[in-house]
């Protein structure tokens, strides 16, 4: 079996495990979505009722059971507050996490490629003290300060970008969507600036470079097919890694930016104890961290060639 | 806009990163306060007006949905027959314009006003306020409890409605003025329930648009409201912005034009900030200390009143309100029907918090548990005031924080000390509140404080079936003084509504019960 499937075949265990500890996490706390619909109104009547209406009057066993057997229909069950289906919720707030996702990782390249080359290139210079420190700030200030900072400057000062929001069609969403996965990227660069700018000096130092400089080939070429290359492989982990982590912690930019996303959707569903919304999200989440990582390991096995997919 | 534009803006913004630790705060200057309005000049038509909101709409199903953020969008499609009027203390004609009383009190004809039509183009007949009133009246699990009284309804003519009750009761006006109780098509128009209230149909002066579920729901213009030349506005937008600062940045970057429930700290700033208009609007609502009478020593009147004396409400109002609120006298706010000013409701009095103590049956005081939903910033704020104020009479306050939902179960279950809970009108008529804050049998526990005076009760049902407005009066000032002596909570303050609108929104008025017209709203160029 290829090592892709392997890995997509690793996925069911940990959703399985995922769905386990989920489950039973949010349902054994206190809190009932009964009394979120009633408000002061919740009777112990009404509240009967409602749990009757969503099978929660059941043994959790037999809920688990039924959540199981739904899930393997593609069903993710309804949303005890909304009343529609949890897929379509999850569906109809997944795209703009995604983009934040993406946009915050392609921005956070297009920082750190230059300033760790620029940094690599001139070791020990002002330029590698300046790239070296500066993006610190970055990852030393809180990103809620810093999209504050952002929607200050210019959604208000300068009204180059819209306030938060999600947008609508694709240069609508490049558009809202710029101040966030900035404010993310921000937060993201400075770890993979260093990474990369370790892997670039030693990468710099190695005989292969010397002997393809002693053989005449071209500074730019030499930097660009040899030494970025090769460099670039470890900061694909960090930066795999650090998207794992973005997956599960998007919820704070998704609330300062007003973006409808699948975090805010998340911790929502929580306060509500919505529990069918809970679950789907927590699965997609998984199997989201799951994918980025596969996706990062196939992007270095494909960058170096010592890497392979049957080892 | 083109990508080359979004380059541009792209690097524009990379390329200013450095400048933005030197932007501090400007361009404010003037602003203003009151409701939206001013000398702007007649209506115009037009425009689409955005409301940032704190939350989303829970659903769109009138008669069993009872969180405010969905009945203020459904209000703009479903009316009832009669709405409260702007003081909030009364009702007038709304799809009803009159009607007529039975001699035995127990039958109230409505004469539906002509000319209306749901926005499918339908008109609107007697058959479909009969079916109205009646599915609101089944709703066992949702507004169904205010249409007690009613024992029938009956379509005579398609111009009028009879509604036939079980016995006289006072409240009745008000409580078909309840949103719960508007007008939809008969059969919900041939859908299921549960498919009508997806784009529910209606005679306001709105239509439905669409709801992207935890991000906005959109209304449009209904061009066959029965109020001819309204509504001015094209569409209004509730997008859901939860952060309370990102709302206020998205009304001054102009992306929306209203800001729902702006911070307290920030009121004072946004009534200088130049374009903005600061709105606190009258409102009904009330914050109360809630004691648990089912646990020691909560029973003893003289713990409660000492407790209640004990607390600087003046305080309360600066530290949490910014001043922008009133110390509360009765179990009523100011805006109800029946309020009585002269309310001897316990105010800040340290000498007779000790006297009281000393009368108690823990004279040299006792440890106790304040429960708060966490993350609500004010209610920690009063606890911490209120935990420290009671240190003086010997009594060690612990504050527990605890998620949202299970606080609220441990209140409505009784597991708490103390607690800090409030309360909006519904209606105008205080006999929602009363029955729901003094009777031990209503489903609430007498508001979850076991609280349980029979003269009290008493009287309290006797005002619903009292027509006679001076007698109502009467019974409500015992209630309400009663209450107050009994001290079954402690009255904190009566607070605004807080909307910070742009300067170019008119018309935008609250109601003290928290519902607002959008028909009447405009936006000038």
């Amino acid at each position: 079996m290829s090592f892709v499937g392997r890995r997509l075949l690793q996925l069911v265990p940990v959703a399985v495990g995922v769905t386990i500890v989920v489950f039973f996490m949010i349902h054994l706390i206190p809190g009932d979505p009964a009394r979120t619909i009633l408000q002061q109104h919740a009777t112990p009547r009404a509240i009967a009722e409602l749990h009757r209406e969503w099978g929660l009057d059941r043994p959790l066993i037999s809920q688990y059971w039924l959540f199981l057997n739904r899930l393997a229909h593609g069903n993710l069950g309804q949303s005890l507050i909304y009343g529609v289906s949890a897929a379509s919720l999850i569906w109809q707030r997944l795209p703009a996490t995604l983009w934040l996702i993406i946009y915050a990782s392609v921005l956070a390249v297009l920082i750190s490629v230059p300033l760790a080359m620029i940094a690599a290139t001139r070791k020990d210079g002002i330029r590698d003290h300046v790239v070296r420190a500066v993006p610190l700030l970055g990852l030393g200030m809180p990103p809620f300060w810093v999209g504050f900072l952002l929607i200050y400057g210019f959604g208000i000062t300068f009204r180059v970008f819209p306030v938060g929001g999600y947008g609508t069609g694709l240069t609508g969403h490049l558009d809202a969507m710029f101040l966030p996965a900035l404010t993310v990227a921000i937060a993201l660069a400075p770890v993979v600036i260093r990474s990369l700018r370790a892997s670039m000096l030693s990468v710099l130092g190695a005989d292969y470079i010397t002997t393809a400089r002693s053989k005449g080939v071209p500074a730019r070429r030499l930097f660009f097919r040899h030494v970025l290359r090769n460099a670039v492989i470890p900061a694909i982990t960090v930066l795999g890694i650090n998207i794992g982590f973005l997956i599960g912690g998007t919820v704070i930019i998704e609330n300062v930016f007003a973006i409808p996303g699948i975090g805010q959707l998340m911790i929502n569903s929580i306060f509500q104890r919505d529990f069918p919304v809970v679950q789907g999200v927590t699965l997609v989440f998984a199997v989201l961290v799951v994918l980025v990582n596969l996706l990062a390991d196939m992007t270095y096995a494909s960058l170096d060639p010592r890497v392979s997919f049957d080892r | 806009m083109t990508y080359r534009t979004h380059a541009l803006k792209a690097l524009t913004a990379v390329g200013a990163l450095v400048l933005m630790a030197g932007c501090g705060s400007g361009g404010s200057s003037t602003g203003g306060t009151g409701g939206t309005g001013g000398s702007a000049g007649a209506p115009v038509h037009g425009g689409n007006l955005v409301i940032a909101r704190t939350a989303d709409s829970q659903s769109m199903n009138a008669t069993t949905v009872f969180d405010n953020e969905s009945i203020w969008i459904f209000e703009q499609i479903m009316q009832p027959l009669y709405t409260v009027t702007p003081n909030g203390k009364g009702v007038m004609p709304w799809l009803a314009t009159s009607y007529t009383v039975s001699p035995d009190k127990k039958t109230y004809t409505f004469t539906l006003r002509k000319g209306v039509k749901f926005s499918n183009g339908k008109p609107m007949t007697s058959a479909d306020v009969k079916f109205s009133i009646d599915q609101n009246t089944k709703a066992s699990k949702g507004w169904g409890f205010i249409n007690t009284a009613i024992k029938s309804v009956s379509a005579p003519t398609p111009d009028t409605v009879a509604v036939h009750l079980k016995y006289p009761w006072a409240p009745l006006l008000a409580d078909l003025s309840l949103f719960a109780n508007g007008i939809v098509p008969a059969n919900y128009g041939g859908e299921t329930e549960n498919q009508f209230y997806t784009h529910p149909v209606g005679t306001g002066p709105f239509k439905w648009g669409y709801w992207h579920k935890g991000s906005a729901l959109k209304l449009v213009r209904n061009p066959l409201y029965w109020q001819h030349g309204k509504p001015y506005l094209n569409s209004v937008t509730w997008t859901d912005v939860p952060n309370d600062n990102t709302r206020e940045l998205q009304l001054k970057g102009g992306q929306a034009q209203i800001d729902e429930f702006p911070a307290w700290s920030t009121v004072a700033s946004l009534k200088s900030t130049q374009g903005v208009t600061m709105n606190l609007f009258n409102s009904t609502q009330t914050n109360y200390l809630a004691f648990n009478e089912l646990r020691k020593p909560f029973q003893d009147v003289h713990v409660r009143r000492a407790i209640s004396l004990a607390i600087n409400r003046k305080a309360l109002v600066k530290a949490v309100l910014f001043g922008n609120g009133k110390p509360a006298n009765s179990l009523f706010p100011p805006q109800v029907p029946f309020y009585q000013q002269s309310t001897p409701g316990l105010q800040y009095n340290l000498a007779a918090a000790k006297q009281e103590m000393a009368k108690s049956s823990v004279p040299h005081g006792f440890s106790t548990v304040m429960l708060i939903p966490a993350g609500n910033s004010d209610y920690l704020t009063i606890a911490t005031i209120v935990q420290s104020e009671l240190k003086p009479l010997g009594i060690n306050v612990k504050i527990q924080q605890l998620d949202v939902n299970v606080a609220n179960t441990d209140e409505q279950s009784l597991k708490y000390d103390m607690t800090l809970t409030l309360w909006t009108m519904d209606i105008a008529d205080p006999d929602e509140l009363a029955t729901f804050a003094v009777d031990p049998k209503s489903g609430a526990k007498s508001f979850f404080t076991a609280y349980n005076n029979p003269q009290v009760v008493k009287d309290t049902h006797a005002a619903q079936r009292t027509l006679s407005t001076t007698q109502r009066q009467s019974l409500y000032n015992f209630v309400q003084s009663q209450s107050a002596r009994d001290a079954f909570m402690a009255y904190l303050y009566y607070s605004p509504y807080p909307y910070a609108t742009s300067a170019n929104v008119h018309g935008f008025f609250v109601t003290p019960l928290g519902n607002y017209h959008m028909e009447n709203v405009w936006l000038s160029k």
